[in-house]
């Protein structure tokens, strides 16, 4: 059922068609009962307002699907082309993998002002935002799914004296393939976001323009209706390419999710490579704004941000205030965080515990995994408040549908024989979740907390910056907006490093974890 | 078509341990080997022997520890680099996403010989697999994906034929009938070909000479030159002289076991 369950994609069961009116009906009620607390729209003005403004929601629509479009394109590319090099260059794996995670974890509310700065007027920005929020999903799979390939096969190969070259064309490029089927199915949405994202800063059309201008003026019916949109086109998207996927005939990907890499053989190995990949990224970070000679005014180098946060004149000031946010955020980050992984993976093990409510529980699941933040965020804040409830839900509900998602995935991969085992011993069905299913779940339960690093942080930055104004996600749109670039750059370096420290030690606890109950899946 | 004699392998001082440095486990003992040229050879011995370990020498894809391999004048890797070796492997190693012609015609391609859709279904007909050629390996039996995988290992026409425990895997009625059905084949072809098995029975039944392997590390127990008639038809099988060789490696087979072993048991 699992592996099926990744490329089926949204399926509504039988009664969906009564549940979902019975659900538009309450929604109304609820909405209209409501009309004062200002955040629920009822569906008919949502309705209303979609009529009304149907040429101008097309036309941002095709605005904004078209840089979505090209985002993806390149960004898929970019994360097929670096899965292939860590297979060709198996040595300068920890590298591309923590600079490809260092990249990804950049703010997108930063990097948006950024690069408008950069490309100036145009969709460059969105495209390039489109690009950046997709391929680091797609790099993962693809390169799980490139090494996949049991080692038979690689021998036929090397039997009749080919080399690499035709193993990769042979062997690991068809094996990968459904892997990479399920990674561009969640790049699908996830490029519709980060144009989203793009258009917020200062572009001329799109969805993106219309969700601030609606969100500046209150305008609750146009707010749902952008939601309603690109939840939609989202799901649609999940589904289409889940749709080409099975057309193509592909076997489903045993593993979505893999346990980290081999294990270090000494032990000033891990130090070294984090102090390698700390001065490559430097290197890059300075080497490619002097190449394309930058203007220092808005492009800081490593020492102009070295100078702004630690030696520079100010520097205490600077320190304070960009800590002060960094511990604000991080003290909704984290709870939210925790409470994401710990509900997905509660609800899965209920799910298999009552399988029933998981027939129908899955397929929404699934369809809601793929709805944008930045068209739920507003809404969850609105309705919780710009306190620790609404920006920790905006949090738990970016991380919970991935987490419930993949640990499902996991349960379901649980030996046959081991379950039969239980089965044996009239063992019921606690016992056998303890014995049996949990220890299955956790390397798809730990993936996905690496996973949700770069999605909490992308989550609670956004709620920050659209809708709570606080943090350093409301603090970076706040600098954008006033050419601080020097606190700006010391931000997202600050996040960054967060990232992967925070990455670091999850991979940490998952190897402690695991070499206890799953050994064999650090073997390879 | 034995067109011209094939080369003999002679192995000398053969020797393979797996394992850090300091820490190494010997696989196989150090051997002196000749294998004739164009004779069929049985490796047997009980599980984990190092039997498939010394298969691997021979095709070259496992490095001796020590000693030298050659096959005529050449090496195992001289071989590979002009396909001239071809492996059944234990496991079919079937690629998924090609059908059954998609893989036989597979062992074709990766030894670089030309396309011939002709030879591809000539090859399938001879196994056995006709009217399944459009399927995918997951629809077929176990039987019938050992039959692709050896209809892909003659596909390149080798030399060289290396089964690793070709039906390990497949119930007594199905090894029984490959047995019958596919030896012929590669008899008729004359390549040079080493057995891989545990069973005492498959071994007597298809090869020139039996060699029984001890366990950990792999040394050669006994030697047993197979004196029986080709074909190897009912009245061969049902013979004394096939019982009186059964015993013989069966014999081999036990003593080859370390005595602390059965001790212990």
């Amino acid at each position: 059922m699992s592996g099926a369950l990744a490329l089926r994609g949204a399926r509504l069961p039988g009664g969906g068609l009564i549940g979902s009116v019975l659900a538009v009906a309450v929604w109304e009620i609820v909405a209209r009962l409501t009309a004062q607390s200002f955040f629920i729209a009822a569906p008919s003005a949502i309705l209303l307002h979609m009529t009304e403004h149907a040429g101008l929601l097309w036309r941002a629509l095709g605005v904004t699907l078209w840089a979505a479009f090209r985002g993806f394109v390149w960004g898929n590319l970019a994360g097929v082309l670096m899965a292939l090099l860590v297979v060709l260059l198996p040595r300068g794996e920890r590298l591309i993998s923590t600079l490809a995670l260092l990249v990804f974890c950049l703010p997108l509310v930063a990097t948006g002002p950024i690069l408008r700065v950069l490309y100036g007027p145009g969709d460059g920005p969105q495209v390039t935002l489109a690009a950046l929020a997709v391929y680091y999903t797609t790099f993962l799979p693809v390169l799980v799914g490139l090494r996949a390939a049991p080692q038979g096969w690689f021998d036929l190969v090397r039997s009749y004296g080919r080399g690499r070259m035709v193993a990769l064309r042979e062997v690991r490029l068809p094996a990968a393939l459904p892997y990479l089927v399920a990674g561009l199915q969640i790049a699908a949405p996830a490029a519709f976001l980060g144009a989203m994202v793009g258009e917020f800063t200062g572009a001329e059309r799109g969805l993106g323009v219309l969700t601030v201008r609606a969100l500046r003026a209150l305008d609750l019916p146009a707010t749902w209706s952008i939601a309603v949109i690109t939840s939609a086109v989202s799901v649609l998207a999940f589904a289409a390419v889940g749709w080409a996927g099975r057309r193509l005939d592909l076997a489903p990907p045993q593993v979505l999710l893999a346990a980290p890499g081999q294990a270090r053989r000494s032990a000033w190995q891990g130090p070294g490579e984090a102090l390698l990949a700390l001065g490559v990224t430097l290197a890059l970070w300075k080497g490619t704004m002097e190449l394309f000679a930058l203007p220092r005014f808005f492009a800081k180098r490593p020492e102009d941000v070295w100078a702004y946060m630690v030696s520079g004149p100010g520097a205490e000031a600077h320190r304070a205030k960009l800590f002060a946010a960094m511990g604000e955020t991080l003290a909704f980050a984290a709870p939210g965080y925790l409470a994401g992984l710990a509900l997905g993976a509660g609800l899965a093990v209920a799910l298999t515990l009552a399988p029933r409510a998981a027939a129908f529980t899955m397929p929404v699941a699934i369809a809601l995994r793929s709805i944008p933040i930045v068209a739920t965020a507003p809404l969850i804040v609105w309705a919780l408040g710009r306190g620790a409830a609404g920006t920790i839900a905006v949090v738990a509900v970016m991380i919970f549908f991935p987490t419930l998602v993949a640990c499902l995935h996991g349960l379901a991969r649980t030996p046959r024989a081991v379950l039969d085992l239980f089965e044996v011993y009239a063992a019921g069905r606690w016992r056998r979740m303890l014995g049996a299913q949990l220890p299955a779940m956790l390397p798809a339960f730990f993936a996905s907390a690496r996973m949700a690093i770069p999605a909490a942080i992308l989550a609670v930055t956004t709620a920050e910056w659209l809708a709570t104004g606080r943090g350093v996600g409301a603090l970076m749109a706040t600098v954008a907006s006033t050419s601080d670039y020097g606190m700006l750059w010391s931000a997202i370096a600050l996040i960054g490093l967060a990232a992967v420290l925070a990455h670091g030690a999850v991979v940490a606890l998952e190897r402690v974890v695991l070499a206890r109950t799953n050994a064999e899946q650090l073997a390879r | 078509m034995p067109d011209e004699p094939r080369p003999d392998i002679r192995l000398t001082g053969v020797s393979k341990s797996f394992g850090a440095p300091g820490r190494e486990v010997p696989a196989v003992a150090p051997l002196d080997l000749r294998l004739a040229g164009g004779s069929m050879t049985a490796l047997v011995g009980p599980s984990g022997c190092g039997k498939s370990t010394l298969l691997r020498l021979i095709a070259g894809l496992e490095r001796p520890s020590s000693g030298e391999i050659r096959i005529g004048d050449e090496s195992p890797d001289d071989l590979r680099k002009r396909a001239a070796l071809s492996v059944a492997f234990q496991d079919a190693a079937l690629l998924p996403w090609r059908t059954v012609a998609g893989n036989v015609a597979l062992g074709r391609s990766l030894a670089r010989r030309p396309r011939d859709a002709g030879a591809v279904s000539e090859l399938i007909e001879l196994v056995g697999l006709s009217g399944f050629e459009a399927q995918r390996p997951a629809e077929l039996s176990g039987g019938m994906r050992q039959r692709a995988a050896i209809a892909r290992a003659m596909a390149s026409a080798p030399e060289l034929l290396l089964l690793d425990e070709p039906f390990g895997a497949l119930d007594e009625l199905t090894r029984d009938r490959l047995n019958a059905e596919l030896p012929p084949l590669w008899e008729a072809h004359g390549a040079t070909s080493v057995l891989v098995t545990h069973s005492v029975a498959e071994a007597v039944r298809l090869s020139d000479r039996i060699l029984v392997l001890t366990p950990r590390p792999a040394r050669i127990a006994a030697d047993i030159a197979v004196d029986l008639p080709r074909p190897r038809d009912a009245v061969v099988l049902g013979s004394e002289a096939f019982r009186e060789t059964c015993g013989q490696v069966s014999a081999a087979l036990r003593e080859g076991q370390a005595p602390g072993r059965l001790a212990a048991q």
